[in-house]
């Protein structure tokens, strides 16, 4: 998001809500700038929205970008509404042109990219490809004491049950593809053999509760980052695929070679799970580990 | 108050060949999360013993949520879908502050308007919490719980509040035939961005407007024995095997 940012030229202020690590790997990416505020442990970064906001008023800063991380987003918005700016979602590129910031922003499911020139104030959420941009330039953090409004949190562990899902390097995931319940057994068998925990779209948790709500990757489930994911019977629907945004490599197995799932995905096999399936079971258990000279 | 159906159907929308996107078989629809929202807005008034009212802009049909359970609805009826989130936010505001008296403001956290929630607040003046899952009132003030991965967070909020609500699963609910008959007799308030005093001036144009550059998956089509050897040697290759 910085990297984006600092494409436009200008000069670039990084406010960090949150613990000093945080600060300090935003610090890493060389802004010009960077004001933090350390709240402490039932101090949402919410609350500082209003006076975060005042800040900006000051500052009067042409372009205003955040994440999409709910806390953000109240920040952003904040100091939107007391600048007068403009807003844009789903902001995935910045650019100068002329007096105008154009914003590129990817809508309806990612169907279509569009262009917004603004000549005033704008603002944008941003939801595209981070980058590692670490520089040798770190700076030091100005400490910020601002006034909280009324608002406080607690955090602990969600009454959903833990698995090992979101910390595991490689997630096998399946989805209607699968068609009875004692298929999955088939998932478990290739989840094993790729050594990988198992994890589900979400239908498969909410409609017909073959796994536990806590294996379903999506956007209100499971947001995680393995080194794999391989998706199984799953059509890939944008609400799934923000789940696994940031894994490494997504491939996916599906009969449709129309299932969106392939426009996201690394690599993909267009075919039936009943068959793939077995086949990559009898290759990792039974073929040769230099795979590579089938190709 | 419930804020619902304020954002075109996205999946009416088509995008033309020329990446041009053609909105007019899109309506303003229930959002994903509307129904959510609706049921945290019910769970607040329950448990502060006041009432919803909903709020909705557009052309669509206002009665969505007075066959739910809500005894009166406000309906800006000319607002356009606009792609700047905060015009669409000026003008909820304005409609909140126009029926006042309002301790929380409910509203399904859009995940393509992912702007209109927070700029709402903002300008409202209020605290925000986004991307909660349930909430209650209790002792004057609200507790909104959201979810993120295995870690829980309860929110204590002093109201007036905004609620962004994220639905953790479809929730379609069909009233019967006795509760849209009531419906027609609940009041429905009509108003327009004029009356309101909103000033819905573009502050952005559209430059352009494409369809993504296609990064279709590397694929493997064949016989089963073969595809499976071909996408493991590709795994592999990756070094994530």
């Amino acid at each position: 998001m910085l990297a984006a940012v600092r494409g436009l030229g200008a000069r670039l202020t990084a406010v960090v809500v949150g613990p000093d690590d945080l600060a300090r790997a935003v610090a890493a990416t060389g802004p010009d700038e960077l004001r933090w505020v350390g709240p402490g442990d039932e101090v949402p970064a919410e609350a500082f929205a209003p006076a975060l906001a005042a800040a900006a008023e000051l500052a009067h800063p042409r372009v205003l970008v955040s994440t999409t991380d709910p806390a953000a987003r109240v920040l952003l918005g904040a100091a939107c509404a007391r600048l007068g700016s403009a807003l844009i979602p789903g902001m995935i590129g910045l650019a100068a042109e002329g007096d105008e910031v154009v914003v590129r922003r990817s809508a309806i499911g990612g169907e279509v990219i569009e262009s917004y020139a603004a000549g005033g104030s704008i603002a944008a959420v941003f939801v595209g490809d981070d980058v590692e941009t670490v520089t040798s330039n770190a700076i030091a953090a100005t400490t910020n004491d601002l006034p909280a409004a009324d608002i406080s949190v607690v955090r602990g562990a969600s009454s959903v049950v833990a698995t090992g899902v979101n910390d595991a390097p490689r997630v096998v995931a399946f989805g209607r593809g699968v068609k009875a319940r004692s298929d999955v057994a088939l998932i478990e068998q290739l989840a094993a053999a790729l050594d990988a925990e198992i994890a589900c779209s979400m239908p498969i948790a909410e409609d017909v509760h073959w796994l536990d709500k806590a294996r379903y990757i999506g956007r209100s489930g499971q947001h995680i980052a393995p080194q794999l994911y391989l998706a199984v019977g799953i059509a890939g629907s944008p609400q799934h695929m923000e789940g696994v945004r940031d894994a490494k490599i997504v491939a996916a197995i599906n009969i449709d070679p129309g299932a969106p799932v392939f426009r996201v995905a690394d690599y993909g096999v267009v075919g039936d799970l009943y068959e793939v399936v077995p086949a990559i079971v009898e290759e990792l258990e039974h073929g040769q580990p230099s795979g590579g000279s089938h190709e | 108050m419930v804020i619902y159906k304020w954002a075109r159907d996205a999946s009416a929308a088509m995008v033309r060949t020329d990446g041009v996107v053609d909105w007019r078989g899109a309506k303003m629809t229930p959002g994903e999360d509307d129904p959510a929202a609706l049921a945290v807005a019910k769970s607040l008034a329950q448990t502060s013993g006041g009432e919803v009212v909903g709020l909705t802009i557009g052309d669509g049909d206002a009665s969505w949520v007075l066959a739910r359970g809500v005894v009166q609805a406000f309906s800006v009826t000319d607002a356009a879908d606009l792609p700047d989130n905060a015009t669409t936010a000026a003008i909820l505001a304005r409609a909140v502050g126009r029926i006042g008296d309002v301790d929380a403001v409910v509203i399904g956290d859009s995940k393509q308007e992912s702007g209109v929630a927070p700029v709402l607040a903002g300008l409202l003046g209020w605290t925000a919490v986004l991307a909660v899952v349930s909430a209650t009132a209790s002792d004057g003030r609200l507790s909104a719980i959201r979810r993120s991965g295995s870690e829980q967070e309860t929110f204590s909020v002093a109201p007036p509040a905004v609620i962004g609500v994220a639905a953790e699963s479809e929730m379609a609910t069909v009233p019967g035939m006795k509760e849209l008959l009531a419906a027609r007799k609940r009041p429905l308030t009509q108003w327009t961005v004029a009356d309101l005093g909103v000033d819905v001036a573009e502050a952005v144009t559209v430059r352009d407007s494409q369809k993504p550059d296609v990064t279709s998956a590397r694929v493997f089509e064949g016989g089963s024995a073969q595809v499976a050897a071909q996408l493991l040697a590709a795994l592999r290759a990756e070094g994530v095997l």
